[in-house]
């Protein structure tokens, strides 16, 4: 926000008003930095353990998800032990996608500072 | 427990009745449903306590009470936009209740409700069907589309679509889980680290001198715990925005 137009005031008050409101503003510049960075650091668990604990339990959690539902399928249709194998496949996938799904919002949440060394890559190969 | 000396960190989460009428099959209050009581009692209690005033200028008990809704809003808006804001009551609600429950289960003696993982599967429960009752109301049956990602080839869709179908269903697992096992495993260390500070204790002066390791750990360990405690219950809202982010907007 600029600052208010305050032409009926003397200069010195104006001055002070001015001053105070880009005083106002730059704090909450840092304001929002600082949430902004403890949003980043927070989402996808701010520590280690909390990454392995989200993305063990994502894997996990779809391998589980999908042998029940062959297990019920088959229980269901009479066809064990096919339908429950074909499904413990499909979880094993689902959750690789889960694990990559969630690796990626971690890295949007804190991408690397830009002037990052990443090591070499296909276009440092000559 | 009989014998003090006796270690057994799974009995903290026996479910107990409090009080009981109607004998077998009657209404009984166990120490679970007392302590979500006095989760959401004490909630409620100090938000519209301490809110009352209305202040321009906010006591202490107001600026918490400020702050906790502009960080959930803060969240909700980052996970699932202007127009999950819709769902910011529940949210914040879910987010209170959680963070209230895993703070009173660091109480010693207290019951820590959310280490039973069909409370924590209830919570979750109650977001992925919102997600799926508000994603057909809103969507109608393009909110299917959530199963078939955008420009993937016809002939892959039949291995596509049913692992994006488990990878739904598996949502409200993991997070049922996550919290769960969490809260549980925390519980379980700290009562075993502190189990070993009674039994090293007991061997005379020598012992005496071990115990303090398992001491400093037990601190250590409370101090993390509560960390995590606060951290899972952000998490849990936050994935549960982002979820509901799906029912907004279906397509990947």
């Amino acid at each position: 926000m600029p600052n208010p137009p305050d032409t009926n005031r003397p200069e010195p008050a104006r001055k002070v008003t001015s001053d105070l409101a880009a005083r106002i503003a730059s704090a909450k510049k840092d304001h929002q930095v600082e949430a902004k960075e403890a949003a980043a650091r927070a989402s996808g668990g701010s520590t280690n353990l909390g990454r392995a604990m989200r993305l063990g339990s994502e894997f996990i959690a779809a391998v589980l998800v999908g042998t029940g539902i062959g297990y019920v399928l088959d229980a269901w249709l009479g066809t064990r032990p096919w339908i429950m194998l074909v499904m413990l496949l499909i979880g094993f996938g689902a959750g690789i996608l889960n694990v990559t799904r969630a690796v990626a919002e971690m890295n949007a949440a804190s991408p690397p500072p830009k002037d990052a060394d990443l090591g070499p890559d296909d276009e440092d190969e000559t | 427990m009989a014998d003090p000396t006796r270690v057994d960190p799974i009995h903290q989460f026996g479910i107990t009745n409090v009080f009981s009428f109607g004998g077998e099959g009657g209404f009984a209050l166990t120490n679970s449903a007392l302590f979500m009581v006095v989760s959401v009692v004490v909630i409620l209690g100090y938000l519209l306590l301490s809110t009352a005033g209305r202040r321009v200028v906010p006591t202490r008990a107001q600026v918490v009470s400020e702050m906790l809704y502009e960080f959930v809003a803060n969240m909700v808006q980052g996970a699932a936009g202007k127009e999950g804001m819709k769902f910011f009551p529940f949210l914040f609600a879910l987010f209170m209740f959680v963070l209230a429950a895993n703070m009173f289960g660091m109480f010693p003696y207290f019951f820590a409700v959310t280490s039973h993982i069909i409370v924590t599967f209830a919570l979750a429960m109650l977001v992925i069907s919102i997600v799926i009752i508000y994603g057909f109301l809103r969507n109608g049956p393009k909110f299917l589309k959530l199963f078939v990602p955008a420009g993937v080839p016809g002939y892959v869709l039949p291995i596509v679509v049913p692992i994006e179908i488990v990878s739904f269903l598996s949502r409200p697992v993991s997070l049922s889980v996550r919290l769960f096992a969490n809260i549980l495993a925390g519980h379980i260390t700290v009562k075993v680290f502190a189990g070993f500070i009674v039994s090293l204790g007991a061997l005379g002066w020598l012992g005496f001198l071990g115990a303090s390791l398992p001491l400093f750990m037990t601190i250590a360990i409370t101090a993390l715990e509560l960390m995590i405690a606060a951290l899972q219950a952000y998490v849990f809202a936050v994935l549960s925005a982002m979820y509901i982010n799906d029912a907004i907007h279906p397509s990947h």
